[in-house]
């Protein structure tokens, strides 16, 4: 048996090139906000081509919700990374080498790198406005609250909360801080751009290959049918490759070279690109003695840095599930998506659920402990069954929420005595609204299924073809999925939000439908996810139905280095049904340990608005050597349910499980990652005076 | 200069500075990978002599006389590749052939490893997807 990927035969966007191609180096600011008062670049050779600030000032902007990005900074830069000039060179040598010879004069200007203070009446502005994007990766109404760093607010109004509080026997009121995380996808950024003939062409590695094409046809002034985007496998993406991030400078350079032109990015500059939303979070949960939560107020100050990428959708969908699988009548939530002169901050797996998650769990176990009764009984005795209303007024079915938890309960022994133990319980919404379609074309015995889904590594093409010979009835061997190309296949979303498996096996059931009706050749479905919310209200239709999940572990403490070793781990998820098993079992492995990562190691660290550690020796992503001593998880299934992704599921309750068992062994937490030294100083704390 | 190049005595170009990882990607080998550029993470690892270097820190010249194996160079039927292809230990493949490069040197020296050995052995190898378990278990069964 073997695979491309044991052979070294797979090929990444990475491996791309084409005749005649030139390489990019990009010039970044070292200032997270200045003036840009002049560039020179009288000493760069003549072979290079170089790009500034002049040559980009006609194309438009772009964001995928909030158009505020040009493609390399005209007047000012607003992070420390962010791109000021580029060079395309016959080769990376001559580019670095050219790179050196760009002098940049800046003027230093006051920055803002602190969420809660870039909040504040009277910080400084990183945009004076907000510029709503007019495409269908802003599928929500945004609200900028004008005049401030907040480029979109989300509410949810459900009941009197405080009113509820005032009638409670318990109030818990809680703060929390998450880091920054890097996705640190072992492939970096990579795209090839050409122009031929008025027509961009751009191979490279994008979970969101018809957003690139949109917003690449609005900066370049051309009809999208006019952007070619092909999207080769990505080695890992975990949320990083989404929307336009190198590709409109390789077209840029390209267009200006008469040349193709490919973009990689190095490690350091990674973090410079897009990184996970550092965030505050806030909940204040009541309850009454027998263990009904009767109201919750959550505020999420969530740091989307100089630029705001996906920010405002993280940030909704942060605040839409912050309230969390529990029957609770009363509940506010306010979110806001705040810029700072930071790197952005934009999609990363778990989409916001992290933050708010651990969070809100940390506080549930606070409150048990406060009312004397068991963390497990008190989310059971709330938890949402089928039927319940949700925060957002949306009626939720297919919950599994309770079953997740009591297994993940049960793998811990958890009855055996809670020392050590903690738990965790997740709903994380799948992209709401959204559209997929799927075209099976028939030649003789084999079917070629095209389809916009993109694959990093989550296995979607097997598990697309696997859908597909099921419900065409023949063997896996004569199904085969392209690499997505949008001149060829038809119109998808984007491969996000864990929503690939469920809508692809729903716009198959409608293609093999067509496929038998018309002659056989050739079908064509589509899938239609409708909903929404108001965001000023939080009402409507949060997620087309929930991903759900549990995590569990039981973790002791060294208390000379401070050191948490976690004995076990284990996750309880959702799928519906399994469709491939392996690749399940993998997403539930793999987001188990970026979950581990983000507990306990991963953070990025800043000094003056720059990062300070963006390499893989000092920002650690686990390793073999880090995993627990037994790391097991089950994937839930029910007859006749609904498919439901697992991309992500298994990561965001991690943290607050790791929480949790730290506060049994009296080690307080309050902030992300769980450091040695944090696990110390709690432990000094308490040793009596 | 000359090496033995998965098995055939070749000729490759080499200025004094370049390192290993790109003068094998230059002559066509891709699956030697660059991830972070400083030896931590084992996506370049390459077999130098049969044993696991990194090729981002390795000068092309130091590889001159000697035997440079890739993933490339194993056939596609060993052992490890085999127990790694039909364990699904991999999600998105990028990391794959430094761990079975790495897994094999470890397994030459050590054939009948423990766990805790194999989780010692591959720990500067990383995998961003997390496909750890089924590693460790592709290499418990290549091993036996």
């Amino acid at each position: 048996m073997s695979d491309p990927r044991t052979t070294g035969a797979s090929r990444f966007a990475e491996d791309a090139r084409l005749p005649d191609m030139l390489y990019a180096r990009i010039l970044r600011s070292p200032y997270a906000h200045a003036r840009i008062r002049s560039i020179d670049t009288s000493l760069v050779p003549d072979s290079c081509v170089i790009l500034t600030g002049e040559d980009v000032r006609d194309l438009e902007r772009y964001g995928p919700q909030i158009q505020d990005q040009t493609v390399l900074a005209l007047y000012e830069a607003l992070y420390a990374g962010d791109p000021v000039a580029a060079i395309a060179a016959p080769t990376p040598r001559e580019a670095n080498g050219a790179l050196e010879l760009v002098f940049v004069d800046y003027e230093e200007l006051p920055a803002v790198t602190d969420v809660l203070e870039a909040r504040e009446p009277g910080a400084p502005l990183v945009h004076e406005t907000a510029r709503i994007a007019e495409n269908e990766a802003a599928y929500f109404e945004m609200r900028p609250q004008p005049g401030t760093n907040v480029c979109h607010r989300f509410r949810i109004r459900r009941g009197d909360p405080e009113a509820a509080f005032a009638g409670a026997d318990i109030v818990v009121d809680e703060t929390y801080r998450t880091a920054g995380a890097q996705h640190v996808h072992m492939e970096p950024h990579a795209s090839v751009a050409r122009w031929q003939d008025g027509v961009l062409e751009v191979w490279t590695g994008t979970q969101t290959p018809f957003n690139v094409r949109s917003d690449l046809a609005r900066v370049f002034h051309v009809a999208p049918e006019a952007v070619r985007v092909v999207c080769e496998p990505m080695g890992g993406s975990f949320g990083g490759k989404t929307f336009v991030r190198l590709e409109a400078i390789a077209a840029a350079l390209a267009r200006k070279a008469g040349r193709p032109v490919k973009a990689v990015l190095d490690r350091s500059e990674e973090f410079q690109t897009l990184n996970r939303h550092p965030a505050v979070v806030r909940v204040k949960i009541g309850a009454t003695e027998d263990g009904t939560l009767v109201g919750a107020r959550i505020w999420c100050w969530a740091d989307t840095g100089a630029y705001a990428d996906s920010g405002p959708g993280v940030v909704q969908k942060m605040g839409f599930a912050a309230p969390g699988p529990y029957r609770i009548a009363n509940v506010w939530v306010d979110a806001d998506c705040v810029y700072t002169h930071l790197p952005p901050n934009g999609a990363f797996r778990g989409y916001g659920q992290m933050q708010s998650t651990f969070a809100r769990e940390l506080v549930l176990d606070v409150l048990a402990d406060r009312l004397g009764i068991d963390p497990v009984e008190l989310r059971l005795r709330n938890v949402l069954r089928d039927g319940d209303v949700y925060a957002t007024g949306e009626t939720v079915h297919d919950c599994m929420y309770g079953e997740c938890l009591q297994a993940a309960a049960r793998a811990v022994d958890w009855n055996a005595g809670r020392r050590g133990k903690g738990l965790g319980l997740l709903m994380k919404g799948m992209q709401t609204p959204s559209r997929a379609e799927v075209v099976i074309e028939a030649h003789g015995d084999e079917y070629i299924i095209r389809c916009g889904a993109t694959e990093m590594g989550q296995g979607t093409w097997r598990t697309i073809a696997l859908l597909a010979a099921e419900r065409l009835g023949v063997d896996l061997s004569h199904v085969r999925v392209e690499v997505p190309d949008t001149n060829v296949v038809p119109y998808d979303s984007r491969t996000t939000s864990s929503r690939t498996t469920y809508v692809m096996s729903r716009a198959l059931d409608d293609a093999v439908r067509d496929l038998h009706a018309g002659d056989g050749r050739r079908g064509h479905g589509v899938v239609v996810i409708e909903g929404g919310l108001d965001p000023d209200t939080g009402a409507g239709v949060a997620s087309h139905h929930w991903h759900q999940g549990a995590a569990a572990c039981e973790l002791r403490v060294d208390e000379e280095t401070g050191r948490v070793e976690v004995l076990r781990l284990h996750a309880a998820t959702y799928a519906g049904r399994v469709v491939a098993r392996a690749g399940a079992e993998l997403q539930n492995e793999g987001s188990m340990i970026m979950g581990l990562g983000s507990a306990l190691y991963e953070s990025i660290a800043f000094a003056d608005g720059q990062v300070t550690n963006a390499n893989l020796s000092d920002y650690e992503i686990p390793s073999f050597a880090d995993l627990p001593a037994q790391l097991t998880h089950e994937l839930i299934e029910k007859p006749g349910a609904e498919i439901h992704g697992l991309g992500e599921t298994a990561l965001p309750p991690v943290p607050a499980a790791i929480g949790n068992a730290l506060k049994t062994l009296d080690v307080e937490v309050h902030e992300l990652p769980i450091t040695a030294e944090h696990v110390l100083n709690a432990l000094e704390r308490q040793v009596p005076a | 200069m000359r090496l033995t190049l998965n098995g055939e005595a070749v000729d490759l170009d080499a200025r004094s500075d370049e390192m290993l990882l790109g003068v094998l990607r230059a002559d066509g080998l891709l699956s030697v990978r660059e991830t972070c550029g400083i030896g931590v993470c084992g996506a370049c690892t390459v077999l130098l002599d049969g044993a696991p270097v990194s090729g981002c820190l390795v000068f092309a010249r130091a590889a001159e006389g000697r035997e440079v194996t890739t993933v490339e160079g194993l056939g596609g039927d060993d052992a490890v590749q085999r127990a790694f292809a039909s364990g699904r230990a991999f999600q998105c493949g990028y990391c794959t052939p430094g761990m079975i490069l790495t897994a094999k040197a470890f397994l030459a020296e050590t054939p009948s490893p423990t766990e805790d050995e194999i989780r010692v052995a591959l720990a500067g190898n990383l995998c961003r997807c997390g496909s750890y378990v089924k590693i460790i278990e592709a290499i418990k069964e290549a091993a036996t």
